[in-house]
């Protein structure tokens, strides 16, 4: 690459446009990310489409033959909330292992490094992908209508997700090079994240419990409520109320469009601060990569 | 991390600082490489499992458990355009680390580094994985290399045949030889076109055949006025190829120049050291 001064250290703007320049990389690593993932495995892609149908699978024995949950249409529920949280799991943690995992790559030839977690979340992007299609033939089968006034929402929703995992990525992709215990705090860190998240339960469980005004504090939940008012809407359903009695409330949020949107932007406002964060602590990090693979 | 001096650094930012001594002198092209007063240190963690150690390291880069090596000293030199330069020393006295910091993977605590043109270094087992195929990782490498995807469809054959490998390109990489290994990351580096092209102990792998392969195929840049830059430990052919030396010891230039004349410095320096650790 033609870069006259080799001893400048880049800031987060220039990083992000040596990463544009270098898209084809990116590109390219995506792809190689897919073929190592599923080489020799029969069913392949498959794989991507299993996950989210036995989640399903397993969650309505639980929640609706066991726990004798009501909430209608759950598959939709379900999936509307998981696959967010699938892309936001996936992105994570394949991407704090990335650069440990590439090195071949890192330190052998310049390029922005950032690239390698950008590409373990676009590998998770495609399965996400795939994970839509569960969800639309889930949508077909039970030709069910979701709410289309919220649809439009489901483009910010993405957007702050891909932010919030990608600022997340690359900082603990660069601390993960010298604190190995990062990708394994983070598996059991995710694990708690999915069941504060509220994906297999009602938004409306939480929010009526005592520390209910701090459940939007969890970034995903702002992002995963949305996925749910878009998609499967927004009926009244028994909230359980600790005397073993329940009460008929709104599953989510009864608000406009407006009240989902503002609660994305203040995620959004949080996720930029955090890529800024995140390309300093990179930055600081990433000259010793070569020597503490 | 010496906070000051980076600062220093950022106010050379911008290359045009340079512009009114190029100016000065329109005929002369200005140099490929200009290393001004560069040190570099480099941090490795002592393999431990302590987390406050971990925490540490992300905040302060002293006096976190792990080493500090300062591997370069006060460097400068200059690399003329069509020029070869050979880096030579003992184990140990910078030479991969000066490689590093030309390449830009490693900014130097202080002092500058320059460098005019597209380069490449040519390094075995460049971003190798083990699950893809030759053709795969011949993309992937060049990707890396800043190459275009309509490039590298073109150069892919041609580094088949060059390093005759042609008939294994779509295999697995993981059923190449570590020869064969050699031989692909080798061409890739030479058909990656670079204007500056970096060597490191390259030389030393690969069969006989092949090594001469390279060497013309290395003189046959210079001739079309490529700058390369050399490390290397074959003192003959640093002396045949090169047209300056830079002879590092523990980290400084010990010498700068005419190739036969550093050599000979350089050979008398390893005898001396050489008796003196059979006197002992």
């Amino acid at each position: 690459m033609d870069r006259s001064d080799v001893s400048d250290r880049p800031g987060p703007v220039r990083r992000i446009r040596d990463i544009w320049i270098y898209r084809e990389l990116l590109e390219n690593l995506v792809r190689k990310e897919l073929k190592v993932k599923y080489k020799n495995s029969a069913l392949g892609f498959v794989w991507s489409l299993l996950n989210p149908m036995l989640y399903l699978a397993v969650f309505y024995v639980v929640f609706t033959v066991f726990l004798k949950s009501s909430i209608p249409s759950f598959p939709i529920f379900l999936l509307a909330g998981l696959l967010p949280y699938n892309l936001f799991s996936a992105g994570l943690g394949g991407g704090t292992s990335s650069i440990v995992g590439n090195v071949g790559l890192v330190g052998k030839v310049w390029f922005p490094r950032e690239i390698l977690p950008l590409a373990s979340i676009g590998a998770a992007m495609v399965h996400f992908a795939l994970q839509l299609l569960v969800l639309a033939a889930a949508l077909v089968v039970f030709w069910f209508e979701p709410s289309w006034s919220y649809l439009p929402l489901l483009i910010p929703a993405m957007i702050v997700l891909l932010v919030l995992v990608a600022s997340l990525a690359i900082a603990l992709s660069a601390i993960n090079v010298y604190a190995r215990d990062t990708q394994h705090l983070l598996e059991l860190v995710l694990l708690a994240w999915f069941w504060m998240t509220p994906i297999v339960y009602p938004y409306a469980q939480v929010s009526t419990t005592s520390i209910g005004n701090l459940a939007l504090l969890n970034p995903l939940t702002p992002i995963v409520i949305t996925f749910q008012r878009a998609l499967w809407g927004n009926p009244i359903v028994g909230i359980a109320t600790g005397k073993g009695g329940s009460k008929p409330l709104h599953a989510l949020p009864d608000a406009s469009q407006w009240w989902y949107l503002r609660n994305l932007g203040i995620v959004a406002a949080v996720s930029v601060g955090l890529v800024f964060f995140a390309f300093w602590i990179f930055g600081r990090l990433e000259d010793d990569f070569a020597e503490n693979i | 991390m010496a906070a000051t001096s980076g600062a220093a650094r950022h106010e050379y930012g911008d290359a045009s600082g340079l512009a009114p001594a190029a100016t000065a002198a329109a005929a002369v092209q200005p140099p490929s490489i200009e290393a001004d007063h560069i040190s570099a240190s480099y941090h490795v963690k002592i393999d431990n499992d302590n987390l406050r150690d971990d925490l540490r390291r992300l905040f302060r880069r002293a006096d976190s458990g792990g080493r500090l090596i300062p591997a370069l000293r006060d460097v400068s030199f200059d690399v003329q355009k069509g020029s070869v330069l050979a880096v030579i020393g003992r184990n140990g006295a910078g030479k991969s680390t000066l490689c590093r910091v030309i390449l830009g993977t490693l900014p130097p605590d202080e002092g500058r580094v320059v460098v005019r043109g597209r380069m490449n270094m040519l390094a075995p087992g460049l971003g190798f994985s083990e699950a893809l195929t030759g053709r795969e990782n011949i993309t992937l490498g060049g990707l890396a290399n800043g190459l275009s995807p309509a490039r590298l469809a073109e150069i892919t054959e041609e580094i088949g045949e060059f390093s005759q490998l042609s008939s294994y390109l779509d295999l697995p990489m993981r059923s190449y030889s570590s020869g064969m290994r050699m031989r692909l990351s080798s061409s890739i580096a030479v058909f990656l076109d670079p204007e500056i092209l970096l060597i490191d102990e390259a030389l030393t792998g690969g069969d006989a055949a092949f090594t001469e392969h390279i060497a013309e195929r290395t003189a046959q840049l210079t001739g079309e006025g490529r700058t390369i830059v050399i490390v290397s430990h074959g003192l003959q052919s640093v002396k045949s190829m090169a047209t300056e030396v830079l002879w590092l010891h523990q980290g400084r230039v010990a010498e700068f120049g005419d190739p036969d004349d550093v050599v000979a410095k350089y050979m008398r320096y390893c005898r001396i050291e050489s008796l003196n650790l059979s006197d002992v």
